[in-house]
């Protein structure tokens, strides 16, 4: 794979490149961002929980960075290679790295953050690096990844926010899970942790030493933390914070602060997050055991009305479980058409095919449905499906409950009948997508899986496939096969893809550049 | 003589709270665990798609693949040496995490006890002295108008006016931090962050406070020892500073001993809209995160807070009526 090597140093020089274009950048300045809610903790290394990430990217460097069309570049790792089979990857890291604390970063210390770290004791990472049997670091600044099978979508989990690289001869001190460091990270990332004051916020300071020659720009990150969704819409309109992602703005509001002149609304940097609003049938117990009344149910959602109505437009109907992100990557796959104008009457033959006719009242059967316990838009969701199950004869009664509550009845119990839910399909779909449709996947007590408990022989096989095959033609080939049997099952009604909007202050330039966007490390933002 | 006497009280009553404060523990703990779900739950949720051996692994670090009763009998344990355990949602201490949240929260809950108690005393005396005048009605119906009005509503409301508007006040926040002042420039930082969320959290007990104080103002008026005063020939402003107001008072300040509970209470929601970093958002955040270590610790310093507030309660009551005894 010489080519790939070449393509890398291409990038490499593209981005030096810009780096000098982007010299005469105003130095100085806080950026205020707000998190939504307060991270737990900030060991990005043993949780994944989303806020953490959002702190932490700005004080780890990832081995990779990605553009916007999700493909590679460089950030530790300078220049990388991946064997024909699939089975080496070689990086070459960058010499002039230095951790927060004076010492410079070396092969030893990714070994350690893979083998002893993220594939021990990260949630994801555990499943992400489960084929990477070794790290070997010939010198200093090569690690080489040996894999027991082919794992091609290890490459792109390979960014600050999901995988940081840890100095060493810190977080190999002591026990990984409870370290002492856990709330006072340290790494090589543009920013410094300086000070986390609890329910207030998270204090970072401009790295002086940073690899990037000049950046990043900004003096301080100051990330806050607001409760309530009012207050924290009153804040950016103040002017007192300056960035909000990832709903932390109700959509109503997002609307309203779009018209100021202060503020600009992106939905872009969500395309490695790639967010779907489902719905999961349980498949194991009627009435949601047929495949028809699945499919009906399906036919009945009016995914439009959904989007324009409670996500205030910041969506697409989604067109199976991958998202149209995918669709530059080739990974993409299209299934059934839901959408269509006679999908009323469709749903209602179907229901009728499957045995369910309407009693004297108008009514077919009574279900209960669990609404999704994450805020208000998901009750209006529920809502509008009430009232759509109602035109084809379903009567729907809405529960909501908290979270610990709803994932033991979704993901242990299997006590609920249609819950709404959010399948992120993150970077890869062997990462997001997969999880939720694979028989190896449907574990008792394990969350946000196979909750539907649904999965075909053709299926698992073409999944199986996808995730070592080596060539990007037979993924998509892959895909292509897989969506329109899992549409046509309906063990899950997937609705529509949230384009999250991203708020910012018209006062900060390129703050949102990568496909991660407010998980990205802010080096190039700058005041304008 | 007297001092001895009040020593020997207090130290009685602090040994009487120990078994109160152990009962709300044991009650609090098994409490808990009727709530569906758990911290293992929760954590992996976060994780999106985490394997069953980490959620195995979680609930064995955490203690709950253990009986019920063990879990109990270490928590107590501990809780003896004072070790209140250790978050494993925040990675931190049980411990420092309160002691980081009860400054913030005293001071607001010190501030509105004074504002709203003072405020509501004077209000509810001067309603009294007036009483079926108009001015007393108009003392009657605001009181009844914010003791009916939901706080997070009168919080948001003042943030919109005086915040967004007017620009008088910060939105939220104890301080600002972009500047982030130092010495009594912070000093003046945060009272100025501080005057919103306290008049939002004072609003319903200074109404609260002076409708009791008006009612038992009236009611001490017509008790007999005031004719009796009235005939040794004293001024209607004496016996209403001399007699009246002092046995008034004791409603109010029982009252305000009660409230300490709710006071803390509100101050999630108040916590909540303003962004105040103390207890109440803990709590909160805990609850949800079924982080059961941090929230007994709540609980546990709650429990004392109140406690000792009750207690200072009866304290002031022998000094505004030396009829009470102690005992």
């Amino acid at each position: 794979m010489k080519s790939f090597l070449l393509t890398a140093a291409g990038l490499a020089l593209a981005t030096a490149l810009s780096v000098g274009g982007a010299l005469a950048q105003t130095q100085g300045g806080t950026l205020v961002q707000i998190t939504q809610p307060e991270p737990p903790n900030l060991a990005p290394y043993v949780s994944t929980s989303g806020p953490i990430a959002q702190v932490t990217s700005k004080v780890f460097d990832g081995l990779l960075e990605y553009n916007f069309d999700l493909e590679p570049q460089p950030s530790l790792a300078e220049s990388w290679e991946v064997s024909a089979d699939g089975l080496t990857i070689t990086f070459n890291l960058r010499d002039d790295v230095v951790f927060h604390d004076g010492t410079p970063l070396t092969s030893e210390d990714v070994r350690f953050t893979i083998m002893d770290v993220l594939r021990e004791a990260h949630p994801r990472g555990i499943a992400t690096f489960r084929n990477v049997i070794a790290v070997e670091t010939p010198d200093r600044h090569t690690a080489i990844f040996r894999l027991d099978a082919p794992a091609p979508y290890l490459m792109m989990a390979l960014n600050s926010a999901e995988s940081p690289i840890l100095p060493a001869h810190i977080y190999a001190e002591g026990d990984i899970r409870a370290h002492g460091n856990a709330n006072e990270p340290i790494g090589s990332g543009p920013f410094v942790f300086t000070e986390w004051r609890r329910g207030e916020f998270v204090r970072l300071d401009r790295n002086d030493n940073y690899w990037r020659d000049g950046q990043p720009y900004l003096d301080r990150i100051v990330v806050r933390f607001i409760a309530d969704a009012s207050t924290r819409t009153a804040v950016l309109e103040q002017g007192e914070a300056h960035v909000a992602g990832f709903g932390a703005v109700p959509y109503q509001d997002v609307r309203r602060l779009e018209a100021l002149d202060t503020i600009e609304v992106t939905t872009r940097g969500y395309e490695m997050i790639s967010p779907i609003v489902e719905m999961i049938f349980n498949t194991q117990e009627p009435p949601f055991d047929n495949q028809m009344v699945r499919q009906a149910v399906n036919y009945a959602i009016d995914r439009q009305f959904v989007i324009d109505n409670v996500w205030f437009g910041y969506g697409v109907p989604a067109s199976g479980p991958i998202s149209s992100n995918f669709e530059p990557s080739g990974l993409f796959g299209r299934g059934i058409d839901f959408s269509v104008p006679d999908r009323i009457d469709i749903a209602n033959r179907l229901l009728d095919e499957a045995g369910f006719p309407r009693g004297a009242d108008g009514i077919r059967f009574e279900i209960t449905h669990d609404v999704t316990p994450y805020g208000e838009e998901w009750q209006r969701f529920g809502e509008i499906t009430v009232q759509n199950l109602a035109e084809i004869g379903i009567r729907a009664t809405l529960r909501y409950e908290d979270l610990p509550t709803w994932l033991a009845r979704t993901y242990t119990d299997y006590d609920f009948q249609l819950t709404s839910n959010f399948l992120f399909n993150q970077a890869d779909p062997v990462i997001g997508v997969h999880r939720g449709i694979h028989s190896d996947r449907i574990l008792p007590g394990t969350v946000f899986v196979n909750g539907s408990r649904w999965s075909s022989p053709e299926t698992d096989a073409l999944m199986d496939a996808a995730t070592v095959a080596t060539n990007a033609a037979t993924r998509q080939q892959a895909y292509q096969a897989l969506v329109p049997l899992v549409t046509e099952a309906s063990p899950v009604a997937y609705v529509l893809e949230l384009r999250y909007p991203t708020v910012h202050s018209t006062q900060f330039a390129d703050v949102i550049t990568s496909p991660i966007g407010i998980y990205g490390n802010y080096a190039f933002a700058h005041q304008r | 003589m007297k001092n001895a006497s009040i020593g020997s009280y207090i130290l009685r009553r602090l040994l009487q709270t120990i078994p109160v404060i152990l009962g709300v523990v044991v009650v609090n703990f098994l409490l808990l665990q009727l709530a569906p779900g758990d911290l293992a739950t929760v954590i992996a949720g976060e994780a999106g798609g985490a394997t069953p051996e980490y959620i195995a692994e979680l609930r064995a670090r955490f203690g709950q693949d253990q009986p019920l009763f063990v879990q109990l009998l270490n928590y107590m344990g501990n809780l003896l040496t004072f070790d209140l355990g250790y978050s494993f949602r925040q990675s931190a201490p049980v411990l420092d995490l309160l002691l980081d949240r009860l400054g913030p929260t005293l001071l607001l809950m010190g501030t509105t006890l004074v504002v709203s108690l003072s405020l509501g005393i004077l209000l509810g005396l001067l309603a009294a002295l007036w009483v079926k005048t108009w001015k007393d009605h108009l003392i009657s119906v605001t009181a009844v108008l914010l003791y009916a009005t939901p706080l997070f509503w009168v919080g948001l409301m003042l943030v919109l006016v005086f915040a967004v508007k007017l620009d008088w006040f910060p939105t939220s926040g104890m301080e600002n931090v972009v500047a982030f002042h130092e010495g009594w420039d912070r000093v003046w930082d945060i009272a100025h962050h501080l005057i919103l969320p306290t008049v939002t959290l004072s609003v319903f007990y200074l109404a609260l406070y002076a409708r009791l104080m008006r009612a038992s103002m009236l009611e001490q008026r017509g008790l007999d020892y005031v004719t009796t005063a009235r005939a040794k020939g004293l001024t209607d402003a004496q016996i209403t500073r001399r007699h009246v107001f002092r046995n008034a008072l004791l409603p109010v300040v029982t009252m305000a001993g009660v409230q300490t509970g709710s006071l803390l209470g509100g101050s999630v929601v108040v916590e909540a809209v303003f962004a105040w970093p103390g207890l109440g958002q803990l709590a909160y955040q805990s609850l949800f995160a079924r982080d059961y270590n941090l929230l007994l610790g709540i609980f546990f310093l709650s429990a004392i807070l109140v406690v000792v507030v009750n207690l200072v309660v009866d304290i002031i009551y022998v000094i505004l009526d030396p009829r009470i005894r102690l005992g």
